[in-house]
């Protein structure tokens, strides 16, 4: 295996052919649209499905339908986009039915436009959707990291039948960095006690969200929750960096980490002891971790590209145990070191002259 | 004299929960019997939607799925297409009502004949929207009363009703288009033949198959079942002929 | 070490590409590596540019207000970014498409006639093989196997247009490194 300088949808995709995509379902909109294009040709190469649907909605409902299979299947779009495929992803959940859907963000709300943009956290964490459910969420910071998520994302998918949503920042989707898509490492699921194919020598099957008996629908959420506590207990993901004697931690996701990283490293050579806290899984979201370490520095300061929507899940992991700033905007030109590094000078200057 | 069994393809033990002289009964009936008489009950995968259709997988005994309200035809295109990339043939069939075919999921319908999927939709066309209580659906004839049309469906504030199976039968990708009812002996025969040929059209790989089944909705129509079947026969081809609009099965 | 790039000029003059190449290079050369490109809403004759990270650690920052190079092949590009050139950075201007005008004391000017000695090959279209030949001149030398071997990654192995191209970058490259 080599290494090769290609695109971060390109990269996905790859990714997503290697740990073996049986069917695509997607319809344009820019940053992903590579995603679908580099796919209308490699998946018809393999005889495996794939269509260029009618609408994002047909899109997910093919994923969704595909997915009773117990194949990998993936549908790949963009925020505005993303928000058509709710119910689906709602109908999923119950259904407990897994699929991975790449959502590389552009800004909102409405059409927004494609500038960098985080906004899409909330919608992907909380669900989107109608009811009580929640569907995994997975946040790549480089591209080797994002072939990863993408191989992870259908393994989670189908141990723990259940959407996974790549959240992928449009910069991420667009760069190139050298990458080596390797086969998945993740262990093949198998999905032979619940899949539709036919009732042969077998009870027939019936996978659907309608459920007339409160009793048993009121059963049916508490299990997907139990199911959601395993999954934090099992998949949760985190980077930290610097964390060894920090003060001042910073916390932030996706791209946006990454020039916090580098804003982390600038600050420890002028001797601020300062480090980073990176979730890469943002449902479900490394509270206990992040609780633990906010025991043992001073302040938080919460960076992201947007008004502040990783915010609550980090002040919620915190509570009282230190004090959380945040610096953030909600669209455009991805916030430059010195603007942060100001900023986080003030946040400190300030703070320590409230003590 | 000719005996009737329960088909194979209906659950054991189950009783239908419809209303009163509702045809969604005789039209899963003729589902199953199909189902049984090809042959494919073991190889199929049904599509239920949302509304009085979605208790398909209450009575039939086969794989189904439900979809959400309207995309039906989007489901049966995927659970088709990933098994044919997995080398299994599935036998692939929704079941819908006119609300969800026709109005909510026009989009995903049309398309999926459009590509010329391999699958089959049913669609039960009662003229109303059944499950909610009777509302002005896309098929709801001009001067129809529901709910929601309390005057009568007019042109100013309602337009006209769709004629899918007409609009269907347009489509390069289907192969095969019929409107059948159910309103007497005669014409459940029929549409039996009428359902066999389309899953038929499936089975010989020739593209996108539909069945319109004009249905009795006794309940919502404020009618008894005889009147009810009374009013399709008399009324409801007129606007909704029956028929076979497109067939190119043997072509 | 630790350098960044700007290549900028107009769809067309394949900014894109040499982008690519330059970066392939440094990933051939075992550097971390990223590019980002950015192009407006025209699919031909609108404002282009690309921006290339290396260093021998991991990357942080992939985008930068301030870089160490330049490459504009248009005035439209000289004029946009040469305020993007960090302090003791190098601005290569192609000459034949831009007026000379040094307006920093604080940065290097190389200004190049890319378009001319393109033209002078026999191909206009092999103007930013030109500008990359110079900039490698000025970064010291490649392995010229690795320089291929990063053609072939982007042109994938069209063998007629590499060798076209290797020689305009030779070209551009002996063109800084003979002063």
């Amino acid at each position: 295996m080599s290494k090769e300088l290609i695109k971060g949808n390109i990269a996905i995709a790859k990714a997503a052919l290697k740990a073996g995509l049986k069917a695509y379902f997607g319809y344009p909109i820019t940053p992903q649209t590579d995603i679908g294009e580099y796919l209308s040709y490699e998946m018809p190469k393999r005889n495996l499905a794939y269509v260029c649907a009618e609408s994002e909605i047909g899109a997910i409902n093919m994923a969704l339908g595909a997915a009773t299979s117990g194949e990998k299947v993936m549908v790949s779009s963009s925020s505005c986009a993303v928000s058509l495929m709710q119910e689906a992803l709602s109908y999923a959940c119950s259904d407990e039915l897994p699929l991975v859907l790449v959502n590389v963000m552009r800004a909102g709300p409405g059409q927004g436009y494609i500038y960098p943009s985080q906004g899409d956290y909330n919608q992907a964490v909380t669900g989107g959707g109608n009811g009580d459910y929640q569907v995994v969420v997975l946040s790549p910071s480089t591209l080797p990291e994002a072939c990863d998520l993408t191989q992870r994302a259908f393994y989670i998918s189908q141990k723990y039948k259940i959407p996974t949503m790549l959240l992928v920042d449009g910069l991420l989707g667009q760069m190139a960095e050298p990458v080596e898509i390797s086969e998945s490492k993740y262990p093949e699921i198998d999905n032979s006690s619940w899949i539709l194919d036919g009732a042969k020598g077998r009870a027939s099957r019936e996978i659907h969200s309608l459920e007339p008996s409160q009793y048993k629908l009121n059963q049916h959420i508490v299990s997907l929750f139990k199911k959601y506590k395993e999954i934090e207990q099992n998949e949760c993901d985190w980077e930290e960096y610097m964390m060894d004697d920090a003060e001042i931690l910073v916390t932030s996701f996706g791209t946006m980490a990454r020039y916090a990283k580098s804003v982390v490293k600038d600050l420890r050579q002028n001797g601020i002891k300062i480090g980073l806290f990176r979730p890469k899984t943002l449902f479900p979201f490394p509270s206990k971790r992040l609780g633990e370490l906010s025991l043992k520095v001073k302040h938080i300061i919460d960076i992201e590209m947007n008004m502040g929507q990783m915010l609550k899940d980090v002040r919620l992991s915190v509570l009282n145990n230190a004090v959380v700033s945040f610096i953030g905007k909600p669209v455009g030109d991805w916030l430059k070191r010195e603007e942060m590094k100001s900023a986080i000078n003030n946040i400190i200057k300030e703070s320590y002259a409230s003590i | 004299m000719q005996v009737f069994s329960i088909p194979k393809s209906i659950k054991e033990n189950s009783r239908f929960t419809f209303c009163p002289g509702c045809d969604h009964g005789v039209a899963i009936r003729l589902v199953a019997e199909t189902l049984d008489k090809l042959n494919l009950r073991e190889n199929t995968i049904a599509v239920a939607s949302s509304g009085c259709s979605v208790f398909l997988y209450n009575f039939l005994d086969v794989d189904c799925v439900e979809s959400p309200h309207g995309r039906a035809c989007a489901v049966a295109t995927g659970i088709k297409r990933v098994n044919k990339a997995v080398g299994k043939d599935k036998f692939v069939f929704t079941y819908q009502g006119d609300g969800d075919f026709a109005s909510i999921g026009l989009g995903e319908s049309l398309h999926s004949a459009l590509r010329g999927e391999n699958i089959t939709a049913i669609c039960i066309n009662n003229t109303n929207y059944g499950m909610t209580g009777g509302q002005m659906g896309p098929t709801s004839t001009m001067g129809q009363v529901t709910t929601t049309s309390p005057m009568g469906r007019n042109r100013e504030y309602h337009g006209f009703p769709i004629k899918t199976a007409e609009h269907i039968a347009l489509c390069d990708g289907t192969v095969f288009s019929a409107r059948v009812a159910l309103y007497d002996y005669k014409n459940i025969i029929n549409a039996k033949n009428v359902i066999e040929k389309a899953f038929m059209a499936q089975s010989k790989n020739k593209g996108f198959s539909f069945v319109e089944i004009l249905s009795s909705c006794p309940t919502n129509w404020k009618l008894t079942p005889k009147q009810a079947h009374d009013k399709i026969e008399n009324e409801l081809i007129k606007t909704y002929p029956l028929g076979i609009f497109k067939d190119t099965t043997n072509e | 070490m630790n350098k960044n790039f700007i290549i900028s000029g107009s769809g067309g003059q394949g900014v894109i590409s040499i982008g690519g190449i330059l970066a392939n290079i440094f990933m051939l050369n075992d550097f971390f590596v990223s590019f980002c490109s950015c192009y407006g809403a025209e699919m031909r004759g609108g404002a282009v540019n690309c921006e290339i990270n290396m260093s021998d650690e991991e990357l942080f920052c992939i985008e930068n207000e301030e870089v160490d190079y330049v490459v504009a092949l248009n005035q439209t590009s000289f004029d946009k970014f040469i305020s993007r050139v960090r302090e003791n950075g190098t601005i290569i201007v192609n000459s034949s498409l831009a007026k000379i005008n040094k307006t920093r004391d604080n940065i290097k000017y190389i200004f190049a006639p890319l378009t001319d000695i393109a033209v002078k090959l026999g191909n206009i279209k092999m103007t930013n093989s030109v500008a990359l030949g110079v900039l490698a001149g000025l970064l010291g030398n490649f392995n010229v196997e690795k320089v291929k071997m990063a053609y072939e990654n982007v042109l994938k192995n069209k063998k007629e247009l590499v060798k076209k191209n290797i020689d305009a970058y030779l070209l551009g490259y002996n063109y800084i490194q003979e002063g």
